[in-house]
């Protein structure tokens, strides 16, 4: 019986492909089992300096659940929970690591990270949010490629065109921000370097060492997001000179093409100069005075204040992902707090010189390390799961022991929003990483109709609209184009059944039952993402695990009632299906719900107090186990 | 069915196993501090003018609000005014023409001018303004609502004593407090406190037992880990129980306000919280925060900010004349606050957007002993600095505390025995401003 698990658990592994990177080792077992290896030395170091013990391991089923949540953001399912538990193999731990990593679960975690760090939002009714779907697929797809951080970070930083071409999606990361470039520059400082620079924005820093003068000279390089041909659309409107214009045919499309198409583009890559604003009150500058680029962290690079550069961002960006320790810190910092539960310093994303850490060996190795896997967080992570120190015990009393809580046992904490009901859609479907994912489409929607179907997409469409200078031709183009979807709409052409194809209105986040990488970004409010604390994606990581008084009411009364307990056909219910005895059903609930068996004392409880045989009883138990905080915290 | 065992169970086990459970979870013991106040004696006597407000509701206006284009406008200043035209009000001054219903209860209204604070980014600015402190890696500070209901007590002690619409729970946690005076946050009004009652799939027994299992179940866990967070849990499974028992959970209920009502606040997210929060005052809830986003106006200010305005000019004069009419005004302070103003500076190329511009900004009491029809504090022509009286977030949230009869000065240490006031740090301590006061 349990050999057979142990196959099932293998065929399971090798069916999962290879990653899309071969490249180098960088998915190497060995290889990176050293590197976790190394990693632990210096951690066993820290203790030993401070002449303390070094914490347990935890036991197969805290490490089972604790992987799970971490890796692929959500607890196993009844079967994954048996396999591992029931077969007796000394490499086990590490083939449930690789199995998590492979997985699409993995990816679905890593893009809620990454969403809620760049605030990536669908949009709502009313927002122009056009240029929302693909920067969003951008990020799903970089996330699920497992595109290197710094190659990420780059093809954000140096975007440039229309935001619908094919693969162009990072565009979306200035449109994001559309009119407050400067809190976008103060955004990727702190989201990239480590480095605080929003007061500055306004005025020297009480608080760090940034001056005013330091954040115009790195705005400097970001500046400059005009849209392509920006005036072309606004003399052709002009044209017009109607009031009612807005309200016409033809006026409508025009609002839509500037919504659309022309909100969604960005005509070059940085000015590399900027003018000091009008309120600039220190000496070293003059209000409304040019000033070029300057850097003053990482390499020293410069931009002219003489004239445009076109490619600064390009520069920007290079600056900012080549030797430069300040990415590589927060990178791994941020990674280590993924995984470990707790940074290596406080707060996450603050740029701190190794030297001033707990272990600047161990941080000068890992900074190495990120490097020298080419920052593929993917593996970075994977060496941090293979190490001893992942797997060591929570530590209640961490305050008083004097080891930095980042090397001393994951800190209990509650599961994040996105975790709990991930592990509330595993309780349900059998096979969670299977469920729908948002969907992307290139059709144009216009008046919530696909339109010219087969014949042109936004890319296309896009690419012709932003090429016109002159604004008669404009004139003429939105003209006929009306005429092309207009008759398109009513003529039984060849793209009729592609019309039938296309849903009515975008296709995006999925709905009910999936993971919540692919829900609405953020969900709605009210939803049960939002009562347990998922970010509005309106400020850098903004999510929190506080409880409240809703939550509660959730787990009684709302969802864990009406999607789990009282669903009959839960996949947490095929526990009764598998187990045979009253006993066995109740451990396989166990399995499925606490991703552990029943201590002899609970076994005894539950078979004297609550179960009766009854389906209500077994439903009492999956609601009482899902109250427990057990369930809720990550140990 | 095997109901075998069941019959066979030891019933003294089980009866003692149900008793339990009913005594920590189902109302007949509940921790005391959850109905009265902590802070005890009547510091509020010793104030006159102050100490008249029983409940707050707080509208927050997120994103930064431009009060040139609102509260304080510069009628003869086009440069830094653009297209808005002032209006006059009810009371000794003027508003935008972007809030026209605003302007007919100015008399109940104190405008102030002259707020200031250093901090310029969102996400601080909005951190200040509910907490007084500036955020530190090292320790989450309570936010108002819990400040309030800490000091103030619960009035109606089945109710949260905090209840928040529309916000982001990360502006609203009772930080080192802990969750029984964290705010409960609505997600959407007309949907009021949604698993409020038991489901009819479940049975009344059912739901007990489960609760007891759980109890029971959770002890080891408890002892191995005796954290803030987990205890923050086991007072909630309380507060729900208790609050599913609730005689007054209607108040919850927005449907149950006549249509006319409900319009007359605007049917969208931000009225319809105005009105919830009426209904919550009424019931005894001690503060309730309503947000109204969408005041980052760097793109296109002045038809996103008559938008935002139309928005809080409907919402805002119906509340304060429903709270008038229903004689609540006198007990209940409302304030319209935001973390930072907006940039005198129209900037063309992003269709004349305004930056944010913390050194001057806008801010309003009404209610809860506040005299109506005045301005406090001035600004300069430019609406730049401020001129006159200048008013700090830490001074602002220190007259909230006087309105209440709150001492804002007064200490109360975290877990940590690290010293915190509802008016802020000693160095930058509020100072309520008195004199708005009738």
């Amino acid at each position: 019986m349990k050999s057979q698990i142990l196959t099932a658990l293998l065929a399971a592994f090798s069916v999962i492909p290879a990653s899309a990177r071969p490249i180098k080792d960088r998915t190497d077992q060995a290889v990176l089992k050293k590197a976790a290896y190394q990693v632990d030395k210096y951690v066993a170091e820290i203790f030993r300096r401070k002449k303390l013990t070094v914490p347990k391991v935890v036991d197969d089923s805290t490490f089972l659940r604790r992987s799970f949540l971490v890796a692929a953001g959500r607890i196993p399912t009844l079967e994954e929970a048996a396999s591992f538990l029931e077969i007796e193999d000394p490499s086990k731990r590490e083939m449930l690591v690789d199995y998590l990593l492979k997985s699409d679960g993995y990816r679905s975690h890593m893009q809620n990270y990454v969403f809620d760090l760049l605030r990536a939002k669908d949009g709502g009714r009313n927002e122009t949010n056009s240029y929302a779907p693909p920067y969003l697929r951008f990020i799903q797809e970089s996330v699920g490629k497992n595109t290197p951080w710094d190659e990420f970070a780059h093809q954000l930083v140096a975007a440039k065109g229309i935001a619908w071409d094919e693969g162009n999606g990072a565009v979306g990361y200035y449109i994001r921000d559309k009119g407050m470039p400067l809190d976008n520059l103060a955004i990727t400082m702190q989201i990239f370097t480590g480095e605080r620079l929003e007061c500055a924005q306004c005025h020297d820093s009480p608080t760090n060492k940034w001056e005013r003068m330091d954040f115009f000279e790195l705005a400097a390089f970001t500046h400059g997001q005009r849209e392509i041909n920006d005036g072309v659309w606004n003399k052709a409107r002009q044209s017009y000179g109607d009031e009612d214009f807005r309200r016409s045919e033809i006026g409508r499309l025009f609002y839509w093409l500037r919504d659309n198409i022309h909100y969604g583009t960005i005509a070059d890559q940085g000015a590399g100069r900027i003018k000091l604003p009008s309120d600039y009150q220190y000496k070293d500058g003059d209000p409304g005075e040019m000033i070029g680029g300057r850097t003053h962290f990482g390499k020293k690079i410069r931009s002219s204040d003489r004239r445009d550069s076109g490619k600064s961002r390009v520069e920007f960006a290079n600056w900012m992902t080549s030797q430069n320790p300040n990415f590589d810190y927060v990178a791994v910092n941020r990674m280590w707090e993924r995984v470990m539960g707790n940074p290596l310093t406080e707060p996450v994303d603050t740029y701190v010189k190794p030297e001033k850490t707990a272990s600047p060996a161990l941080v000068n190795y890992l900074m190495r390390l990120m490097v020298d896997l080419d920052y593929d967080l993917k593996a970075f992570q994977n060496v941090l799961f293979l190490t001893k120190t992942f797997q060591f015990a929570a530590n209640p009393k961490a305050f008083e022991v004097g080891v930095p809580q980042a090397f001393n046992g994951r800190q209990l904490e509650r599961m994040s929003a996105e975790q709990i009901w991930d592990s509330l859609v595993t309780l349900v479907a059998e096979h969670p990483d299977k469920l729908a994912k948002r969907k992307f489409s290139n059709h144009i929607y216009y008046n919530n109709k696909p339109v010219l179907v087969g014949e042109m997409t936004m890319s296309q469409l896009a690419q012709e609209v932003v090429a016109i200078k002159d604004p008669a031709k404009y004139r003429e183009y939105a003209e006929n184009l009306l005429q092309k979807i207009k008759s398109g709409s009513t003529s039984s052409s060849a793209s009729k059944d592609m019309m039938m194809m296309a849903s009515r209105s975008r296709p995006g986040p999925a709905k009910g039952i999936a993971r919540a990488s692919e829900l609405a970004a953020p969900a709605p409010a009210g939803h049960f993402l939002r009562e347990f604390g998922q970010s509005d994606r309106e400020l850098i990581a903004s999510s929190t695990k506080e409880a409240n008084v809703a939550q509660v009411l959730e787990i009684m009364n709302g969802h864990v009632e009406k999607m789990v307990v009282s669903n009959r056909g839960a996949s947490v219910y095929d526990a009764l299906k598998k187990g045979t005895t009253e006993a066995d059903k109740v451990r396989y609930i166990y399995y499925a719900v606490l991703s552990r068996p029943p201590s002899d004392q609970e076994m005894n409880m539950l078979m004297r107090d609550v179960i009766d045989g009854s389906t209500e009883s077994y439903q009492n138990l999956v609601a009482a186990l899902m109250q427990t905080h057990e369930f809720m915290f990550v140990q | 069915m095997d109901l075998h065992k069941f019959h066979q169970a030891d019933e003294l086990g089980r009866r003692q196993f149900m008793i339990n459970a009913a005594r920590s979870y189902l109302g007949v013991s509940l921790a005391p501090m959850l109905g009265a106040s902590l802070a005890g004696n009547s510091f509020g006597q010793q104030h006159t003018g102050g100490a008249k407000a029983e409940h707050v509701i707080f509208l927050n206006m997120g994103g930064g609000m431009s009060h040139l284009d609102t509260f304080d406008t510069k009628p003869k200043n086009d440069d830094v005014q653009g297209p808005v035209e002032s209006i006059n009000t009810s009371g000794d001054f003027q508003i935008s023409q972007y809030l026209p219903e605003t302007a007919k209860i100015g008399n109940h209204l104190c405008v102030i001018n002259s707020m200031t604070s250093r901090q310029g980014a969102h996400s601080q600015g909005q951190y200040l303004l509910h907490r007084s402190y500036s955020p530190r890696g090292t320790i989450v500070h309570p936010a108002l609502g819990a400040w309030v209901v800490r000091q103030k007590g619960r009035k109606n002690t089945t109710l949260p004593g905090f209840v928040t619409a529309n916000t982001s729970p990360a502006v609203s946690s009772p930080g080192f407090f802990g969750a029984e005076f964290g705010g409960v946050p609505l997600g959407r009004p007309d949907e009021g406190l949604k698993n409020s009652s038991r489901p009819g799939s479940v049975s009344e027994e059912d739901f007990k037992r489960r609760l007891a299992i759980a109890d029971a179940l959770n002890k080891t866990f408890e002892e191995n880990y005796k954290t803030p967070a987990v205890k923050a849990y086991d007072s909630l499974y309380e507060e729900a129980v208790k609050l599913m028992q609730s005689k007054d959970l209607q108040a919850f209920d927005i449907n149950r306000e006549p249509g006319k009502v409900q319009e007359a606040y605007g049917k969208n997210r931000f009225g319809q919280g105005c009105l919830l929060a009426r209904r919550l005052v009424e019931t005894g809830v001690r503060f309730v925060e309503v947000s109204h986003g969408g005041w980052d106006t760097h793109y296109d200010n002045f038809t996103n900010v008559e938008n935002r305005a139309k928005t809080l000019d409907q919402a805002f004069s119906a509340l304060v004349n429903d709270l008038e009419t229903r004689g609540l005004l006198k007990s209940t302070l409302v304030v319209i606050a935001t973390e930072f103003g907006r940039t005198p500076r129209i900037v063309a190329e992003h269709s004349n957007g305004r930056d944010h511009h913390p050194a001057c900004f806008s801010a309003v009491m009404a209610g809860g002993g506040i005299a109506g029809g005045q301005k406090y504090g001035e600004s300069d022509k430019n609406g730049a600095r401020v001129a006159k009286d200048p008013v700090t977030i830490q001074d602002f949230n220190a007259t909230i505390g006087y309105a209440l009869g709150i001492d804002h000065a007064q200490v109360v240490s975290s877990p940590s025995g690290r010293p915190f006031r509802l008016g802020g740090a000693e160095a930058d301590l509020g100072k309520p401003i008195q004199s708005i006061f009738g």
